[in-house]
């Protein structure tokens, strides 16, 4: 550590480390962000294309609304995950089947639901970071909103 | 997750995960300043030398006469007394009452910033401080003489602050009836908490007296005091001054059982992000086992929990633990028991880093709510004391990317800083340069490691 070219080596070292640290995190990154944006585009993963089947698919060439399903107060195949870009249009649809209020935190939306009546729910998507929405009734949680800058 | 009633709690929002880039990036700086800094590193110690300057008499009569003092002890104990009645009068939702807001976030992350800034700013607010030195004066006018204490167990130290800080974050995360969820107490439990704490520190502060029990085992004293000891701004004999920042944090960790408050903080916080991505899976697992074996969910939650916050305090010293060890196999070295509490000091930055990083976006949003709805309607009865009552808290205040770099650059900094400290501490110990450093490179890697799981936590919370 005392000679001129131990600390040259050991910032070689150094950086040569960092260098390959940020290769190989930034190409799982690559990957990573890849299906995430895609995933935030159409605003629904595989599993809400099978459950969100709610019949308000007719629209061809449309994009599919999710619509979360709720049953006995409890939201049907669990708490929806549901991810928009920041700017976007939060869009999706709930259908409870008694009558509830749905309010959205952070947002601070509420909305009522009839019992058995398909709500569509709009709004921009211009606050990022994670959200909850939940039913007043039963204080349960039936998705999570993410806004990615 | 089934939820159990509070589940508000006082999250309306969570912090999106660092993407993986700002991950890397983040990692990668911390490495080359790590290793630039053991290259440039200088030879004798630059903040070992705590020496302070006094500034005029004037400024310390203001600031330390007794008019302020008896005003700033009566603040402390009118806003304990508000916390505990809106605590017990007030709406049991947490998020709307005064109390668990201002004593989790308002107080608890507000003064480790403030300290770090403007000095020891908790000590003249301390209403227990304030309570215990008022009935000091009422007896030495009743009786005539100085009230006599118990000598203080020297080998005790800071043990009582580290336990009471770990029972503090526990209370706050882990005892909250939905378990996991951030600040989920309920506000009458905080404030029967409040109540038993302070009937607990005013019996020690009369068995030990005021000022040693402050230094010594009142949490809070001993919590903000340490990140005060960073920061430039101090009293001493009866002077305000200033000195040169960092130059007291050594002389802060002489005390025993510093280090384990220290870790205490940093395995605390760990936890707590830890729960919000990193454990979450392992968390889950041990309380679904529990209730499979016939506890009852909130019981199970609380077990599972109170075992990951004591594991993550214990991993934390681990790495510590470690690397003292490391350091002890140096040619030189002083004893283990002085290498322990001579490196103490250097996790403190690191600790503030993981409360910024940690909690800086609650504290933003959350302070909304404290100066607007929150002080208009502190009992959440539909009060309106004045006109705020019906502000909300604006979430676009902060962006999400904004929030990430606020994160990251908290923990580089005080990764940076730590191992500054570090540096200087090695040089003082061993006389000779070359072992000095040697001794650092296990000190690196422990700041290494606490700034890299610091970084992977953020890139796992939410996720």
């Amino acid at each position: 550590m005392d000679s001129k070219i131990g600390r040259v080596a050991l910032g070689v070292v150094a950086v040569a480390a960092a260098v390959v640290l940020l290769v190989v995190l930034s190409s799982n990154d690559d990957t990573g962000s890849d299906e995430g944006t895609g995933g935030a585009a159409s605003a629904s993963r595989p599993a809400e294309d099978e459950k969100g089947s709610g019949g308000d698919k007719g629209d061809a060439g449309k994009p599919a609304v999710p619509t979360i399903v709720v049953r006995g107060g409890e939201p049907v195949g669990g708490i929806e995950e549901l991810s928009y870009d920041a700017g976007e249009q939060i869009h999706f649809a709930v259908r409870s089947d008694t009558a509830d209020e749905l309010h959205i935190h952070g947002y601070d939306i509420e909305r009522e639901l009839p019992a058995g009546r398909t709500v569509v729910i709009q709004f921009p998507a211009d606050i990022e970071g994670i959200f909850e929405a939940e039913l007043h009734e039963s204080d349960t949680q039936i998705a999570e909103l993410r806004i990615e800058p | 997750m089934t939820l159990l009633p509070y589940a508000h709690a006082l999250v309306a929002r969570e912090d999106l995960p660092i993407p993986a880039w700002l991950f890397a990036w983040g990692a990668s700086i911390v490495l080359i300043a790590s290793f630039f800094a053991l290259s440039v590193a200088w030879r004798t110690p630059r903040f070992e030398d705590d020496r302070w300057r006094p500034y005029g008499a004037g400024v310390s009569r203001v600031l330390l006469g007794i008019p302020l003092q008896v005003l700033c002890g009566a603040i402390g104990v009118l806003l304990l007394g508000l916390t505990v009645y809106a605590g017990l009068k007030g709406t049991t939702a947490p998020d709307r009452n005064f109390a668990i807001t201002f004593a989790f976030v308002t107080a608890w992350l507000g003064f480790p910033v403030l300290s770090v800034l403007l000095g020891d700013v908790f000590r003249p607010f301390n209403p227990w401080r304030a309570i215990g030195r008022a009935a000091g004066g009422v007896f030495r006018a009743a009786a005539g003489q100085e009230p006599r204490h118990l000598p203080y167990p020297e080998g005790l130290g800071r043990w009582p602050a580290a336990a009471g800080l770990v029972a503090f974050v526990w209370l706050e995360i882990v005892y909250g009836p939905s378990g996991g969820i951030a600040v989920a107490l309920s506000p009458d439990d905080a404030a029967v908490a409040a109540l038993v704490y302070s009937g607990y520190t005013l019996a020690m502060m009369g068995l030990f007296g005021v000022e040693r029990w402050c230094e010594r085992g009142e949490v809070f004293s001993v919590y903000f005091g340490m990140f005060a000891s960073l920061g430039a701004f101090a009293a001493r004999e009866g002077r305000f001054g200033m000195r040169k920042p960092l130059s007291a944090a050594g002389r802060w960790a002489v005390v025993p059982a510093s280090a384990a408050v220290v870790i205490a903080s940093l395995g605390t916080t760990v936890f707590d992000g830890a729960q919000e991505g990193g454990l979450e899976g392992p968390m889950e697992s041990v309380g679904e086992w529990l209730t499979d074996a016939g506890l009852s969910e909130i019981a199970a939650t609380r077990i599972a929990d109170t075992a990951f916050i004591l594991l993550c305090i214990g991993a934390i010293a681990l790495v510590y633990e470690l690397g003292v060890r490391g350091m002890a196999s140096v040619r030189g070295a002083p004893p283990l028991d002085r290498l322990r509490s001579a490196f103490a000091h250097t996790l403190v930055p690191i600790a503030l880093a993981y409360l910024v990083a940690h909690y800086f976006s609650l504290f933003v949003f959350q302070e909304q709510a404290q100066f607007t709805y929150l002080l208009s309607d502190p009992l959440g009865d539909g009060a309106d004391l004045f006109g705020t009552a019906g502000s909300g808290i604006d979430f676009r205040l902060l962006s999400a990317n904004a929030i990430w770099y606020v994160q990251v650059a908290a923990l580089v900094v005080g990764h940076v800083i730590g191992l500054v400290l570090a540096h200087d501490r090695a040089t003082a110990l061993w006389g000779d340069y070359r072992q000095a450093a040697r001794s650092q490179y296990w000190m690196l890697a422990v700041m290494v490691a606490f700034t890299c799981l610091g970084l992977y936590l953020l890139s796992v919370a939410n996720s």
